[in-house]
């Protein structure tokens, strides 16, 4: 590396390799809140540099199955998301959709090798029971999935409606289990645990999820025309189509509601009301189900719950109150309270009933059952009280997310094959210290506001007719800048060494958001929960104190410069250009791709996190060794900053002082960042390389007259 | 603080013409602060050298390139003796008192200055420096409001101020304070015009003949003071 003369008696230098190496970035709020730890901050940091392939390889790193949470996932990610304080937060979901389409999850495949003889037996084929057999298969064991239903999938096939899951995404996952040798039974439904071990099979994993509709207990529930939400999704989903009638009633205020409610709109059903005891603040469902719920024209009945159903002429007449919230309860949530002499009927042909459902535990099973019907297991090996008997998901925690099912699934693999290989197992430790704290108002007033963009959705015409899938993906831009968005939450820059640093100030002075400050004794710090790593002071600290937390960010402009410039020098077009271009602009946006796709032979790219991170020094290392002209290209009106083209240009004028001084002509060095468009900048840049053209040309004669 | 700017790399280039193989030395204290010599300008330095000498191609020049923590401190500079005997010169990026204090501590070696030192003074705002004080020995900044005429008057007269302040201004440059109108300004905010009023005798230069010395050490009897 051109810089290894560099070394100081006061900082980090004496360990080279230590300071290329070390890792210190946090682990962001988004990954903290996520149940799989997935590394969202890094995959949407590669979706908005479009390396959507390497993206892909992060999320399937962290997610057996991507492809499902793409669709499906609850998000606690985005809830969690610090952008959320400064408009809205990043759309994790639609850009994890976004990577595993455009990444080709689906051509994926998936191997595995059996290199233990200790069956594995896994009951019910749910998230948490496929994830179990996918991790299992990986360590090398023998597995049996059993599944009592026609179709593998348990609540991903039959709960979750076709609209928000296609099949096909579903199939894909199944089809890659079994490609990876894990045997599928279908149809087969397991009685007795003792039958599992005489068959061989040396450990069991339950998970059979909650598929019991759990009782309203009012007059009238087991009358003909009530069903219940987890028996009428599980029949739709199976390809059978429930007669409805016209007026159709859900109890209920969760996502299972919702989806029995949009389902019975998509059958035909003309009028779909939704009845929930508490008000809309308090509903459990996610919230964009809501809005489509709504837009698609389901009623939802706030504050109102059913006391009674009468069948009568073919008809039912459900009685209701009305409700009132009264004070908080164990789950924090407000009470409501029948309000005295408010009832009133409603007639309808179904009331379908989703007010939670539990797990239905054959009793041959015999394993010890706790609160809600649920298995009872110990929280870090997931052993029930029989030897060898593990269970999760659904059927330990009750009704919960898919994330969360996958998470048990991942868990339970790895007690197993501790069980089986005697290992005691350890409780999982976080590796790395969370980012905590919020923005401060003055970090958020400097942070330019950004809306959120949301994947195009079907029109509600277009989609409550038929099971079509609802939520669209996004076009190649719009995920890119969606993914621009995120605030790169503990990755930004910190001092290495206090000793060293010499506080002069300039980072405090030069930082776009405000972020360092100087502590009481004088010292200054730079507050991780406030730092967007952005990198300028980074490329200005006199004293090269200050670095960024993570490795690759800290060493990606040297080893690309290093690499173009070796390449350049074996190429056999020798007067060559070296441009340092926006990689987001480049390759993300698309704002600077002509300048990749159209610069003719000769014309070398280092592509840069941001162009506020090239320092004087890589310009002139280009120039030692022998490009003719040097550029820097940022991404102009889309960049997150308003400093970032002054800072360019001030170290751009260092450069030209001293290539005056060392007889070369100082338009040799060029930035282009201000409000670049599309046509003007990469027409710039042909008049740049046109004009560096001539100088070389005229350098050339003149060597040849001297000579 | 000490404020400097690095000399133009024709003059650094004259100046390490003779010499093979030269350590670039930073300071890491004023010269850090007033981006003259900390180790990004040493680094930066070391580029353009590089570029200079790759574009005139008569490659003779071999560099290293370091920063001490100050060096007009001995024990700094003595972290780097091994270093030192590995060059032919030494060019230093610290201000004239580091150049002086290497070539104390190195007699053998050539000691260059890579920085014109200028003044001694204050940041205004990111990348600009103002002179504050000249070190004269006898301040008189109470007298004159916190403001020193010596320095912030182009003539540096004690009583001020003279015919050629124009609106609050300075005749020998319409972009400079006039200091004794900011010295009035600011007596009258601070309602001690009355030392405005009085006369201040020249200063007595035979009371602070050069080089000074001041000593911290408690002189006993019997015992040289320097």
């Amino acid at each position: 590396m051109y810089s290894s003369t560099t070394d100081n008696v006061l900082g980090y230098h004496a360990d080279g390799a230590a300071k290329s190496s070390f890792d210190h970035s946090l682990m962001p709020p988004c990954q903290a809140a996520c149940p799989l730890r997935m590394d969202i901050r890094e995959y949407v940091d590669l979706v908005a540099q479009g390396r959507i392939m390497e993206a892909l390889r992060v999320i399937r790193d962290g997610n057996p199955f991507p492809s499902i949470c793409a669709y499906v996932c609850t998000h606690p990610c985005e809830e969690a998301c610090r952008r959320n304080q400064v408009d809205k937060p990043i759309a994790v979901r639609a850009l994890k959709r976004f990577a595993v389409e455009f990444g080709g999850d689906r051509m994926v495949y998936a191997e595995a090798d059996t290199t233990h003889n200790e069956k594995v037996a896994i009951v019910g084929s749910g998230p948490a029971g496929m994830a179990c057999a996918y991790y299992l298969r990986k360590l090398g064991y023998p597995v049996t999935v059993f599944e009592a239903h026609s179709e593998v999938g348990g609540m991903l096939r039959v709960g979750i409606p076709q609209y928000r899951l296609p099949r096909e995404v579903l199939d894909t996952e199944v089809k890659r289990l079994a490609q990876m040798g894990t045997e599928i039974r279908t149809n087969t439904r397991v009685v007795s645990l003792d039958l599992l071990f005489d068959m061989g099979y040396k450990a069991v994993f339950i998970t059979i999820g909650a598929h019991q509709s759990i009782r309203m207990g009012i007059e009238g529930e087991d009358s003909p025309g009530v069903i219940d939400g987890a028996t009428f999704l599980r029949e739709v989903n199976l390809g059978l189509k429930p007669s409805l009638g016209e007026r159709v009633a859900v109890v209920g205020g969760g996502n299972v509601a919702i989806d029995a409610a949009r389902t019975a709109l998509r059958l035909g059903a003309r009028k779909v009301s939704i009845l929930y005891r508490r008000s809309r603040a308090e509903m459990p469902a996610d919230t964009s189900e809501i809005e489509q719920a709504l837009e698609e024209g389901i009623n939802i009945l706030f504050l109102t719950a059913p006391i009674r159903v009468k069948r009568r002429n073919a008809r039912l007449s459900v009685t209701c109150i009305k409700m009132e919230l009264g004070e908080p309860d164990a789950s924090g949530r407000r009470q409501p309270v029948p309000i005295k002499g408010s009832t009133f009927s409603r007639q309808v042909d179904t009331l379908i009933t989703a007010i939670g459902q539990a797990p239905q535990m054959p009793s041959d099973f015999n394993v010890r059952i706790g609160r809600g019907s649920t298995i009872q297991v110990d929280p870090v090996t997931l052993t029930t009280n029989r030897v060898g008997v593990f269970a999760g998901g659904d059927a330990v925690t009750g009704p919960a997310t898919v994330t969360q099912a996958l998470v048990a699934g991942r868990l339970a693999a790895s007690r197993i094959d501790d069980y089986l290989r005697h290992r005691y197992p350890q409780a999982e430790k976080e590796a790395r210290e969370v980012l905590k704290g919020d923005l401060l108002p003055e970090t958020i007033d400097r942070i330019r506001k950004i809306g959120r963009l949301e994947p195009p959705i079907l029109s509600p015409e277009a989609r409550t007719g038929d099971f079509k899938t609802v939520e669209l993906v996004y076009d190649w831009a719009t995920a890119v800048n969606e993914a621009r968005r995120c605030l790169r939450c503990g990755m930004g820059a910190e001092i290495v060494s206090q000793d060293k640093c010499a506080t002069c100030l300039t980072c405090l002075r030069i930082c776009p958001y405000n972020v360092p400050r100087l502590d009481a004794s004088g010292t200054i710090q730079i507050p991780s929960d406030q730092c967007v790593a952005c990198g300028i002071c980074i490329a200005e600290c006199p004293a090269k104190v200050i670095i960024l937390r993570k490795p690759y960010d800290r060493r990606q402009i040297n080893d690309e410069l290093h690499h173009i410039l070796k390449s350049a020098a074996e190429s056999k077009f020798k007067p060559f250009i070296v441009g340092f271009c926006c990689q987001y602009g480049l390759f993300g946006t698309g704002t600077l791709a002509s300048l990749w796709r159209e610069s003719v032979a000769g014309i070398w790219i280092v592509p840069v996190l941001c162009v506020a991170r090239v320092e004087a020094d890589h310009l002139l290392h280009a120039f030692e060794m022998g490009a003719e002209g040097v550029f820097i290209a940022g991404c102009g009106e889309q960049c997150a900053r308003e400093n970032t083209a002054y800072r360019i240009n001030q170290r751009v004028g260092k450069v030209r002082k001293v290539l005056t001084q060392v007889g070369l002509q100082p338009e040799r060095v060029r930035a282009f960042t201000s409000g670049a468009t599309y046509l003007g900048i990469s027409k710039e840049l042909d008049m740049f390389i046109e004009q560096i053209g001539g100088l070389y040309l005229t350098s050339t004669i003149m060597q040849e007259v001297k000579s | 603080m000490i404020v400097a700017e690095q000399k133009n790399l024709e003059e650094i280039r004259r100046m390490i013409d003779p010499y093979q193989r030269v350590l670039l030395l930073g300071c890491g204290t004023c010269m850090t602060v007033c981006d003259a010599g900390g180790e990004r300008e040493v680094s930066f330095l070391h580029s353009a050298l590089r570029l200079a000498q790759a574009k005139s191609g008569d490659g003779i020049h071999s560099f290293l390139e370091y920063t001490v923590k100050r060096q007009c401190d001995p024990e700094f500079i003595d972290l780097i003796a091994d270093k030192v005997s590995e060059v032919d010169a030494i060019l230093s990026l610290g201000c004239g008192i580091g150049v002086q204090a290497l070539a104390e501590r190195f007699p053998d070696m050539s000691v260059l200055p890579g920085v014109n030192t200028s003044f001694m003074g204050m940041a205004k705002e990111s990348g600009v420096w103002d002179e504050r004080c000249a070190a004269c020995g006898d301040c008189r900044l109470e007298e004159t409001a916190g403001i020193c005429p010596i320095t912030r008057c182009t003539k540096g007269i004690l009583n001020g101020p003279c015919a050629g302040t124009k609106n609050g201004k300075c005749e020998a440059s319409k972009d400079m304070d006039c200091a004794w109108i900011l010295i009035y300004k600011r007596l009258e905010r601070l309602q001690q015009l009355e030392k405005m009023r009085r006369f201040y005798p020249p200063r007595n230069f035979r009371a602070i003949p050069r080089p000074k010395r001041i000593t911290s050490k408690v002189s006993s009897t019997g015992e040289e003071n320097g």
